[in-house]
């Protein structure tokens, strides 16, 4: 199957999905008014990836900002991949902040907690 | 009141930024570059940075999704206020919209509850909401005044002021520090 491959803009992540790697990296800003439209193909993706899926995924989230109508989305997917973990496959997230946003920190256990998949939390010093 | 007296009111009111009209797309992405600079130029610390970052995009997004045409069915008539400023301790995002009449107790209740809650309650029942809410059209889902106050750290403070016989105006406050507190 196809990598999923978007640029990254003001608004929207970056997302560069590796089907044969099994590496997921979702980094940037989600601020969209318009999150079904950016986050469908993102989560019809998940979908197809599941059959094919390789014995580890690593999904890597390095998110600066995101509204809460994408927070809902990005529970989706973490649940798209909670289902490989379900099929007995290796699944593990990373989730990175910035070493002063104790608020992304928390999140990243918030989303530890509701998805029930194995996270290392990871912070790196600002730019 | 002359134009010079006008600018120095803006000047004494710290008024970073004020803004009156459609919230559309475009005006959310200038808005958003424009504080970006502004936050940047205060020298403000990052992490009060984000926050009034985070708040903003959130009270931007309640505005584009849920502010009442103030002509019934005339969507050109969909004006907002958005104004930031700051005073010696924080930092101001002041909104104002029209909402139908019948929005007003849900919304109350629900900036209630929000507000009774402390620090761990608000983040159990975002978490709460967060895995039990269906996506909406609209996107948020109620989270976003969880989040507000989650992320400000402070009580939000809202109003809602009589404007027509279907509609009124609602007025909503969110602060954020200008220091973090200190631990």
């Amino acid at each position: 199957m196809d990598n999923l491959i978007i640029d990254g803009t003001r608004q929207t992540p970056e997302i560069n999905f590796d089907s044969e790697t099994g590496i997921l990296k979702l980094e940037g800003r989600s601020i969209p008014e318009n999150t079904f439209e950016f986050f469908t193909p993102v989560l019809n993706w998940l979908d197809e990836y599941a059959n094919s899926a390789p014995g580890k995924t690593i999904a890597k989230i390095n998110l600066e900002y995101f509204n809460t109508s994408s927070s809902k989305y990005i529970l989706e997917i973490l649940k798209k991949l909670k289902v490989l973990l379900n099929d007995g496959k290796e699944v593990l997230v990373e989730w990175y902040y910035e070493e002063d946003d104790e608020e992304m920190m928390e999140t990243g256990e918030d989303y530890e907690d509701v998805s029930g998949l194995p996270f290392k939390i990871i912070s790196f010093e600002e730019e | 009141m002359n134009t010079y007296e006008k600018f120095r009111k803006m000047m004494d009111n710290h008024i970073m930024l004020s803004f009156k009209g459609e919230i559309t797309s475009d005006i959310i992405t200038m808005v958003l570059q424009i504080m970006e600079t502004r936050l940047d130029s205060v020298s403000e610390k990052g992490s009060v940075k984000k926050k009034i970052f985070n708040v903003l995009v959130e009270c931007m997004q309640n505005l584009y999704h849920h502010s009442e045409a103030e002509e019934p069915g005339d969507i050109n008539t969909r004006r907002a206020m958005l104004e930031l400023f700051y005073d010696d301790e924080y930092y101001y995002i002041l909104t104002g919209n029209y909402i139908k009449k019948d929005a007003i107790p849900p919304l109350r209740d629900r900036i209630d509850r929000v507000n009774s809650l402390s620090k761990e309650e608000l983040r159990s029942y975002y978490r709460q909401i967060l895995d039990n809410n269906i996506i909406s059209d609209k996107g948020g889902a109620d989270l976003g005044m969880i989040d507000m106050a989650r992320k400000s750290g402070q009580k939000l403070f809202y109003d809602f002021h009589e404007a027509t016989d279907t509609l009124s105006f609602f007025e909503l406050r969110v602060k954020v520090a200008k220091k973090k507190p200190k631990k």
